[in-house]
């Protein structure tokens, strides 16, 4: 699963690596998804958390990408 | 009545004659954030426009309408264009208010302030103070746990948030705290506008004249050194010393005017839950997502305004260039198309798409700040005062208007 996470968007709730450490970053400095702007790989296994931080996205800024 | 009361009918009807019966106004066309009967009657007047009223509209002052759909109070936040948040936050706005800064300008300006000012609270120093906090909670906790009963709001709630903020991040003297937590409540909450002002006013004296001593002083590297360093507009020009002032005023009312409601809150609900206190204290891993729960129920921003750019329709009601809208974030949290059982609280829940710190550009910089000061309260209440109740006499006092606060909570153990 790919996942693509808006730039526009994501204003640094900090949700999706709450919920999902493994799938995403924050950027150290500000707090923001550190792919913002990027579509990124999914961990096998890691799916279910990784619905649960973009679920709890407030910005609705993190989109599945079909391959 | 709070979550824990069983559920009020939602089937309702929303003809005038239907509304003014139920809540004493038509909540529709004639709603009032500032009506006692929308404090008294909080979580059912939510639930309600939550399930029912995409968009409400007041009468009161110049008017403004109140947008409550999780869809909908997002497009708007996010389309700050259309959206703006530069003629202020607050509906029927006092004359001669000076602006606060972020919160009340749009990108660019905006944009520039927050990119020097995230990173004195983003979530990797915020951590560097969880330390401290929790140390706080418990000097708190010292001075009345062998008394064996608090008021929470006066000698915990009102003064945990001023701390982590004005001692540990700004290093400033707590003693001059009250004054100010009095002045931001006031100022927020007087019924009459002109107090409300001059409340507002008091509170910008006081750090003007802060900033104005910090500048004489040698640098620290701090948060107080990069709003006096300031910031360069688009135009060229730097930004002028109000807007310097403004910043600090605003991350004051930010950091002591909101967490208080959802610490008091948890600690009631808490406190009259005793099966949910057990669940936290048995699975303290709980308590992050608890938090966010509470957040979700108990927010402190029940809206922020913005004035519209240009005629838009919003849920087939169309407001009009210039018209002031409210973002209703404190209904988008109930929002049932997105979240099954709104009306009801589950620390259980998973994945909670809540508003309460806000949406889009003016995302509430003190948030993760604000849930380390959640998170240490809960667990260090409850590892110290694990049985506790409401002290008879003692429920809590509220106080609403686009904030909702706690006033007061008996409690004793
Ligand atoms: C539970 C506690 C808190 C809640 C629920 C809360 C809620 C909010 C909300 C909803 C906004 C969005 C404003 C908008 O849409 O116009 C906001 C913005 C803001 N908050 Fe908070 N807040 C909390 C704690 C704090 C703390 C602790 C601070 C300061 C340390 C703070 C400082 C601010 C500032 C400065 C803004 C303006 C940001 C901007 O416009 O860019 N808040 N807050
Ligand atoms: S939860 Fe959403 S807005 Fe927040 S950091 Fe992650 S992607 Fe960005």
């Amino acid at each position: 699963m790919k996942v693509y996470i808006d730039e526009e968007k994501c204003t640094g709730h900090g949700r999706c690596a709450k919920y999902a450490p493994n799938v995403f970053r924050l950027n150290d400095e500000d707090g923001y998804n550190a792919d913002a702007g990027k579509t990124i790989d999914v961990p096998v296994g890691e799916e279910r958390n990784a619905a649960l931080g973009m679920k709890s996205c407030p910005e609705r800024a993190i989109s599945v990408v079909e391959d | 009545m709070n979550g824990s009361s069983p559920t009020e009918p939602l089937d309702q009807e929303t003809t005038p004659e239907a509304l003014i019966e139920r809540f004493g106004r038509d909540l529709v066309n004639d709603f009032d954030l500032d009506d006692p009967v929308f404090n008294d009657r909080f979580d059912e007047t939510l639930n309600f426009m939550a399930h029912k009223c995409p968009v409400v509209h007041s009468k009161v002052g110049k008017g403004y309408y109140m947008i409550n759909t999780q869809d909908d109070v997002r497009a708007a936040a996010q389309d700050w264009q259309t959206f703006s948040s530069a003629k202020g936050y607050m509906p029927n706005r006092p004359d001669g208010l000076p602006y606060l800064m972020p919160e009340e300008s749009d990108p660019p300006i905006h944009t520039r302030w927050r990119r020097v000012l995230n990173p004195h609270l983003s979530p990797k120093v915020c951590a560097g103070y969880e330390q401290v906090v929790r140390d706080d909670a418990n000097a708190l906790i010292d001075k009345f746990i062998d008394r064996g009963e608090c008021e929470f709001i006066s000698e915990f709630g009102a003064l945990l948030p001023g701390w982590a903020f004005f001692k540990n991040v700004l290093g400033l003297p707590i003693d001059d705290l009250a004054m100010l937590v009095n002045g931001v409540e006031e100022g927020t909450f007087a019924l009459d506008l002109a107090e409300r002002a001059r409340n507002f006013g008091e509170v910008f004296e006081y750090l003007d004249k802060h900033l104005q001593w910090r500048s004489t002083q040698p640098q620290r590297g701090d948060l107080i050194d990069t709003i006096l360093a300031g910031v360069t507009y688009d135009d060229g020009t730097e930004s002028p010393w109000e807007h310097k002032v403004s910043i600090l005023v605003d991350l004051t009312f930010g950091g002591i005017a909101t967490t208080t409601f959802v610490m008091g809150s948890a600690i009631h609900h808490l406190a009259t839950n005793p099966d949910q206190r057990q669940l936290l204290i048995d699975n303290p891993e709980l308590v992050e997502n608890a938090i966010e729960e509470y957040a979700r129920f108990f927010p402190p921003v029940v809206a922020l305004g913005r004035t519209a750019t240009a005629d838009v329709e919003v849920a087939g009601t169309s407001i009009k260039e210039g018209e002031f809208v409210m973002l209703t974030y404190a209904c988008a949290s109930r929002d049932p198309r997105h979240m099954d059982e709104p009306e009801k609280i589950d620390l259980s829940r998973e994945g909670i798409p809540h508003s309460t710190f806000g949406v889009g550009p003016h995302r509430c910089i003190g948030s993760n700040l604000a849930r380390i000061e959640l998170i240490a309260t809960l667990e260090e209440w409850l590892k110290r005062i694990p049985e506790y109740r409401v002290k008879p006499g003692g429920e809590p006092t509220y106080v609403t208007g686009f904030l909702r606060s706690m006033r007061t909570l008996q409690l004793e153990w």
